[in-house]
């Protein structure tokens, strides 16, 4: 429990600096990350960061020395060619951009690892720790590395705020952006800029391999959950930030375990948390949305059954045993199902059998029209043989509205009998 | 044909457009009268859309010119307004069709500035035209095809221009949006605005427009409806390609030829 507490009183000054910087990248790389998911170009995210290890070693080779302003200078020029490549390249070589991105990603990494051996071998002593941009070194974030990131960060949050109308209408539609006379080609370039520097602050805390987690995950995972742009961006940011928090949090309990790699796999249990559980779009909502379909086909195909029976007999004040049901259902899901009904009001029980009540009488005479109908429709207006329509029928009984009902009388001229002559039950 | 008229809304002098140096459109020449409906139609392949994406500036130009109300459209943009391809967006973005229609205020707006309620007065006005005003807050993912279409057109309303070039607004429309459309586009007719419209079915063609260009590759015709649309004139668009034409547009895309010396 200490842990917990040393941990969120912040007094540890390092904690306070990771912490602080790991949750200002998250949240700031994810806004940025945004962007990149709606124009469909995360890819070219991770692309950029692994192009930046080159651009990190000539840094180093240039200063001779780990200086942050030269690391994350050369950085930031070979991402951001890298970048311009990958726009390029399609444009002038004929190259699909999958290509092109997968192409610049590898020669630029490959450069940058060949670079990173020499230097390791090269006898520099100060080139130890240099390898941790590959993997990132929140852990060893100090007060002056703070001051950089959150510079970025804010910057990162004030562009997209200030152009958030321009970047919004790029990402939806850059043609009519271009018809309404906006300079699409220099939103283009802000843009690739804005990610280039939301990768070079991230690469401080994942490092290269893992920064295009930061950009994708969060945005995926906000795209659950709202339809909203603004709100978007805004869980974006928070999901983020928390990753960053969650990294930082591990990190210190367990001092073992990096930070960047904790702070990518917490991103990413948001992300499955938010496809698993998010309203309406997550699985388990459909999932949970199917399953109130089969329950109601069940439950209808029950009524209509009970309700043809009496048809049959010319009596519908009859009450039925399960045994006698031919449904087809098992005999514990029938029970279910037969509960549910009563308890719905459209069954009610008779000594040991089952029967309508007036409601439920309706709702299977309704479900029989609405078959007997789309049966009808079929032959009359696609042509189809009497033969063919009864299993589409099956189901478009359940699903057909009161105004399509209507419609369909209307056009079928309110019909009495169904291509199988059965009669049709109207009200 | 082609019937040329004084103080067009649309001039096109001597345009040739190439995709990767294989030109799609050799040298057309031709001019739109102010307050007509026109439509542009043609085969698969003619170059129709071809032809409205140059007029919008937003393909580079191998040869000629555009000139819209006798200006470049640097010059007028704000009095001309597109609607493009349904297909040519992701409907999945998060926005609501509110959001989109507002996009039509962008242009007036600037950069940085923000939609002031006069800009969302107008956007809701737009949306009522279309008829979508119950679905104003809508997400677009949730809406039909038709539906999706609707809010095109009223982002290009909201832009409250005087030439309006529209690339298949019905195509994959539902009845209703076709309908509503053709009311739209007459009531703009009536108040002296000129409508560019890509169209690809023959049998209306001559009940929607009263200017009508045939392309195929080059332009065939250009006049008003009733003396465009007659056999000879549709054969010659619609009767196949001109081999000879395609053959060296092929050789130049494989050469890498530009279509000009310059």
């Amino acid at each position: 429990m200490d842990g917990w507490l040393d941990f969120f009183t912040f007094r540890d000054a390092n904690v306070r600096y990771v912490t602080l910087g790991a949750m200002l990248l998250g949240g700031s790389v994810a806004v940025v990350g945004v962007f990149g998911y709606l124009r469909k170009r995360s890819l070219a995210g991770d692309a950029v960061a692994h192009a930046m290890l080159p651009g990190i070693c000539l840094g180093f080779l240039l200063a001779g020395q780990k200086s942050l302003p030269w690391l994350v200078g050369g950085a930031f020029a070979s991402g951001w060619l890298a970048l311009l490549t990958i726009d390029w390249l399609p444009r002038q070589a004929r190259l699909k951009e999958d290509t092109a991105i997968g192409l610049v990603m590898s020669v630029f990494f490959g450069a940058g690892i060949l670079l990173l051996t020499a230097i390791q071998h090269g006898g520099n002593a100060a080139q130890v720790g240099l390898e941790d941009f590959l993997f990132g070194r929140a852990a060893a974030l100090v007060g002056s590395d703070l001051g950089l990131l959150s510079g970025l960060a804010v910057t990162l949050l004030l562009v997209v705020v200030v152009f958030y109308k321009e970047l919004a209408l790029l990402s939806f539609d850059a043609a009519y952006a271009r018809a309404v006379g906006f300079p699409v080609r220099g939103l283009e370039f802000l843009l690739t800029t804005l990610t280039v520097l939301a990768v070079v602050a991230g690469i401080q805390a994942v490092g290269v391999v893992l920064t295009a987690a930061l950009l994708v995950t969060p945005a995926a995972a906000a795209r659950f959950w709202t339809h909203r742009l603004p709100l978007m961006l805004a869980l974006a940011a928070g999901l983020g930030a928390f990753s960053g928090l969650a990294g930082a949090w591990v990190s210190y309990v367990a001092p073992a375990m990096p930070t960047g790699p904790w702070i990518v796999l917490a991103a990413s249990a948001l992300a499955l948390g938010s496809f698993l559980l998010a309203p309406g779009q997550g699985l388990l909502a459909r999932w949970w949305r199917q399953r109130a379909h089969r329950r109601k086909f069940a439950e209808e195909n029950l009524l209509k059954l009970l309700y043809k029976m009496g048809e049959r007999r010319q009596d519908h004040d009859r009450a039925y045993q399960p045994a006698d049901l031919p449904t087809g259902q098992a005999p514990a899901q029938l029970a279910a199902t037969l509960r549910r009904l009563r308890a719905e009001g459209y069954l009610t029980r008779r000594g040991p059998g089952w029967q309508l009540t007036p409601e439920g009488y309706e709702r299977g005479r309704r479900i029989t029209r609405l078959h007997r109908l789309w049966e009808l429709y079929l032959t009359e207006y696609l042509r189809l043989a009497p033969d063919h329509v009864h299993d589409d029928a099956e189901t478009m009984e359940h699903i057909i509205t009161p105004e399509i009902e209507q419609e369909l009388e209307k056009r079928l001229r309110r019909p009495e009998f169904d291509p199988h002559q059965n009669r049709i039950p109207y009200d | 044909m082609n019937i040329r008229v004084e103080q067009p809304a649309v001039e096109v002098h001597d345009l040739t457009v190439s995709y990767q140096n294989r030109p799609i459109l050799w040298g057309v020449d031709l001019t739109l009268p102010q307050g007509a409906l026109v439509g542009i139609m043609g085969p698969n392949g003619a170059g129709k859309s071809t032809l409205l994406k140059s007029m919008m500036g937003l393909l580079p130009l191998s040869s000629g010119y555009i000139h819209l109300f006798g200006q470049p459209l640097a010059q007028v943009r704000a009095r001309v307004s597109y609607v493009p391809q349904r297909e040519s967006v992701d409907w999945d973005f998060p926005a609501s069709v509110l959001d989109v229609v507002l996009m039509g205020r962008y242009g007036k707006l600037g950069l940085f500035s923000r939609p002031r309620q006069s800009d969302r007065d107008i956007a809701h006005d737009c949306i009522r035209k279309v008829g979508l005003e119950n679905l104003a807050h809508r997400q677009i993912a949730q809406l039909s095809g038709g539906q999706q279409q609707r809010v095109f057109l009223a982002r290009a309303l909201a832009q409250k221009a005087d030439l309006y070039l529209m690339d298949e607004p019905f195509a994959g429309v539902d009845a209703t949006t076709e309908a509503a459309i053709v009311d739209l586009v007459r009531e703009l007719k009536q108040q002296g605005k000129t409508v560019v419209m890509v169209h690809h079915d023959l049998q209306s063609a001559s009940r929607y427009f009263d200017w009508l260009l045939l392309l195929n590759q080059r332009l065939v015709a250009s006049g008003p409806t009733h003396q465009v649309f007659v056999p000879e004139h549709l054969q010659e668009a619609y009767g196949g390609k001109l081999t000879l034409l395609a053959q060296m547009g092929e050789l130049m895309k494989q050469g890498n030829y530009p279509a000009r010396e310059k």
